[in-house]
């Protein structure tokens, strides 16, 4: 078998790539800039959110998916609060909340005590979060199941063409996980640093862009802090990125979004005709 | 949805490891352990109800204390990894709230530092978790992670594909991969171009 390229070696291994932006003037500060996420819905896709924890800070609304046989998809939903099994979806909300202190966090818990229908629960998360008009949506988790890739991919499109933008943490298993590998999305991989809005753009896709994701201090279940490291880190930066440029910029399309994270880019620099 | 074929073959040579029937898994943790220098390695599988993890090998400290060992799934670093799908790196697991410190404590041996990888079937389901305790390894990077997961894949192929030792294929290819990852590791090193700076500009 073949052993996939370390994404986030592409971006802490001091061999950044340039690559050629459009001129942009002033873009961090156009898209970032005294923004604090007000008015921007964000969906936490993941084991549900403590919203009790301090860094957390309240969540606005959620729903939790179950595994059922009898229902006519293969779950239920259950819209309203729910607590988080185990810290993954708590240390996401609270990075975001970090850098979009008025982002309206909503908690889609897919994640259960069983481990069975992960991609299935998955997949009703991310239509969850369209059909609630969702700014972002963060997904610092993917499904590997080959079966899943037709069906999350159908919901990434929709997502995409609707103005929910999917910003989703790869994953350093060999092989393609689904949603991170499609193009409709905004993927996500570690990059060293203790900057938040460090962002670098990788000219060799899939996975396109690198934010903070080593030895990042996190929040975790009964209100507890860890230092951590994973790809499941980064996503959460960007995603908080996109809230804040949403927040200011309301109007922007997932490509526009993108387009200014690739401008926005530590390694972006004008294009050669500039 | 229906248990994978994978997942079930991959608890019936669970039992056989279990219960000493073969040591083919065995010889990985080991190798996995001296890989990162660690105290320890281990390899805990998912039950067949889907909730719980089953540890079913390990090798360094604790070891013989750990093997039989079952926790929920959504306890400590390995049921983390187990349901997020995600590998992960931490340090100071003493601190975390959710470190199985019980089960810690009852091999008589409690970490500092953890990383834990998802071991897939070839369906994408999430068969079990490779955990590493105290790797001497201290770079800020997610390579450890890179590699870890990489490894965590090549035992779950192994244990999928119901190989034993009379088989070597499986055992031989995992050779191979570790001496690629160690090598693409080294490569990346300071000062030395990374795997994707050895692709041409423009290159997919």
């Amino acid at each position: 078998m073949s052993i996939e390229p370390a994404w986030s070696g592409a971006f802490d291994r001091g061999a950044i790539q340039e690559v050629a932006a459009l001129p942009f003037a002033q873009v961090r500060e156009w898209a970032f800039g005294g923004s604090t996420g007000a008015g921007v819905r964000v969906a936490v896709i993941d084991s549900g959110v403590d919203a009790e924890h301090p860094r957390v800070g309240g969540v606005v609304g959620g729903v939790a998916f179950h595994l059922d046989a009898e229902a006519e998809r293969g779950y239920v939903e259950d819209e309203g609060p729910h607590g988080d099994l185990v810290g993954h979806g708590t240390a996401c909300a609270g990075i975001i909340r970090s850098i979009a202190p008025e982002a309206e966090i909503y908690s889609v818990r897919v994640l259960g005590a069983n481990l069975k229908g992960r991609g299935a629960l998955l997949h009703a998360g991310v239509e969850w979060s369209v059909e609630r008009d969702m700014h972002v949506a963060n997904l610092s988790l993917s499904s590997k199941a080959e079966a899943m890739f037709g069906p999350l991919h159908e919901v990434a499109d929709q997502a995409y063409f609707s103005g929910t933008v999917l910003v989703c943490a790869a994953n350093n298993l060999p092989g393609p996980t689904y949603p991170s590998q499609y193009a409709s999305v905004i993927s996500v991989a570690s990059r060293a640093g203790s900057d938040e809005l460090a962002l670098a753009y990788n000219p060799h896709p899939p996975v396109e862009f690198g934010a903070r994701g080593i030895d990042v201090e996190v929040a975790w279940a009964d209100h507890g802090s860890i230092t951590a490291t994973g790809n499941s880190f980064a996503a959460p930066h960007v995603t908080a990125m996109v809230a804040l440029m949403r927040s200011k910029h309301p109007w922007l399309t997932p490509l526009q979004v993108k387009a200014v994270l690739h401008a926005a880019s530590d390694n972006s620099v004008p294009g050669p005709d500039s | 949805m229906p248990t994978p074929r994978g997942l079930r073959c991959a608890w019936g040579w669970a039992v056989a490891i279990a219960t000493g029937q073969d040591p083919a898994l065995g010889r990985s943790v080991e190798a996995v352990r001296r890989l990162f220098a660690a105290a320890a390695c281990s390899v805990a599988l998912v039950d067949d109800d889907g909730e719980t993890l089953r540890f079913v090998a390990s090798d360094g400290a604790g070891a013989d204390a750990i093997v039989g060992v079952t926790i929920p799934v959504s306890r400590g670093i390995a049921g983390w990894a187990a349901m997020s799908g995600q590998p992960i790196s931490v340090r100071d697991v003493q601190t975390d709230a959710r470190f199985a410190r019980d089960v810690a404590e009852s091999t008589n041996y409690v970490p500092s530092s953890i990383l834990a990888a998802p071991m897939m079937t070839t369906e994408g389901e999430v068969m079990g978790v490779t955990s590493v305790l105290d790797p001497s390894v201290e770079e800020a990077s997610d390579w450890t992670l890179q590699v870890l997961g990489t490894l965590a894949s090549q035992m779950a192929m192994l244990l999928a594909g119901g190989h034993g030792p009379s088989t070597p294929s499986p055992t031989e290819a995992l050779g191979r991969d570790v001496l690629r990852v160690v090598e693409a590791w080294q490569s990346g090193q300071p000062g030395h171009a990374g795997p994707s700076g050895t692709r041409a500009p423009g290159a997919r």
